[in-house]
């Protein structure tokens, strides 16, 4: 496999999409349809992959490199995956000097509270998959408590849950 | 939450943030975000909220990966180029890394259920913390009218999001619509 061809076809996916795997129909088409490069099963692992570690669900686009052409697909998935990020700064570059004008400030206002309905929206799926019980629950809500109220350490938080994860496995046996 | 004197902003620290918030957020990149606005914004003074909106919404209209386009412009208001390429690596390339090993280990043996209720908690934590990111954006509006701004704005996004499905990218553009004319914001 060309290692050059798979970075521009990943990229061309990355760039086609606007979150994490919106990227899917187009990477389907060209990898599984189009060019046999990995198979539908191989897609849906690596679409697993990516969602079960930390970080983006983009992520699995390096899981698709890595199936198409080994550990240098993967670094081309990587490369096609962070790529696009840095589009941000030109576009930021513009709003940034124009910060102080009224409308600009006032619009900067409203995102910020719309941003606040979106992060609940997307709490919602995560909550009912996984506050199934009791145990999930308190978790939930002890580091809101913790988040909202206090400054300790998000890694805390999120070590904290894990022990508390692992437990409550390990007692349920 | 208390605000502490600020510690020093350098391109170690500033990474640092990045490589934990990164590579320990479960649930995609809106947490990782979350993670970030408190590590960077109210734990350590570093990133105002008008600037957490302007990056996080100028994320949401770049291609690609959003979580990771919010690093490079976070990183890049902070301390410029270098430290947005370093924010960027930081935040992904363990977790890259991480993602290959998980490959290997799906296509060789079904999931554990102990590792699976582990991530479970993790998940349960990544809900709070969204509820408290959720909290602390809405917190300044507490004030005098400002609850009308937090009916329209963070409910109308919960609803139209919910019950009529519309794009995060369409709510947005009408919120900076709505906002950029409702002066008293």
């Amino acid at each position: 496999m060309n290692l050059v061809l798979l970075y521009f076809l990943l990229l061309k996916a990355m760039l086609l999409s606007f979150s994490g795997l919106s990227s899917l129909p187009v990477i389907e088409a060209d990898f599984v349809e189009k060019h046999h490069l990995i198979t539908e099963r191989q897609l849906n692992t690596a679409v697993a992959a990516g969602r079960s570690g930390p970080g983006p669900l983009g992520l699995y686009v390096v899981s698709v490199g890595y199936m198409a052409a080994g550990i240098p697909g993967a670094a081309a998935g990587y490369l096609a995956m962070v790529s696009p990020a840095f589009f941000i700064l030109p576009i930021l570059r513009f709003f940034a000097n124009r910060a102080t004008n009224p409308q600009v400030r006032g619009a900067i206002r409203a995102l910020l509270l719309s941003a606040a309905g979106l992060l609940i929206s997307s709490a919602l799926p995560i909550g009912r998959a996984t506050l199934t019980d009791g145990v999930m629950v308190a978790v939930a809500v002890g580091s809101f408590v913790v988040l909202a109220f206090t400054r300790v350490e998000t890694l805390v938080v999120v070590a904290g849950s894990a022990v508390v994860g692992f437990t409550a496995a390990l007692l349920r046996g | 939450m208390d605000k502490v004197k600020a510690p020093p902003l350098t391109l170690a620290s500033l990474t640092n943030v990045f490589l934990k918030a990164g590579n320990t957020t479960f649930g995609g990149g809106d947490p990782t975000m979350m993670a970030l606005k408190r590590e960077l914004g109210e734990r350590r003074g570093w990133f105002s909220d008008e600037q957490f909106a302007l990056v996080f919404s100028l994320a949401r209209i770049t291609p690609g990966t959003n979580v990771l386009a919010f690093c490079a412009g976070a990183a890049y208001l902070m301390y410029g180029w270098v430290a947005s390429v370093a924010a960027v690596i930081a935040a992904s390339a363990p977790s890259a890394v991480l993602t290959v090993w998980l490959t290997v280990v799906f296509e060789s043996a079904d999931r554990n259920p102990i590792a699976k209720m582990t991530v479970s908690g993790v998940l349960a934590a990544v809900v709070g913390m969204m509820g408290a990111a959720a909290w602390q954006l809405t917190k300044p509006s507490f004030q005098g009218k400002g609850w009308l701004r937090i009916v329209a704005l963070t409910g109308g996004t919960l609803l139209l999001r919910e019950a009529w499905g519309w794009t995060p990218l369409e709510i947005m553009a009408l919120a900076a619509v709505i906002g950029a004319v409702w002066r008293e914001m």
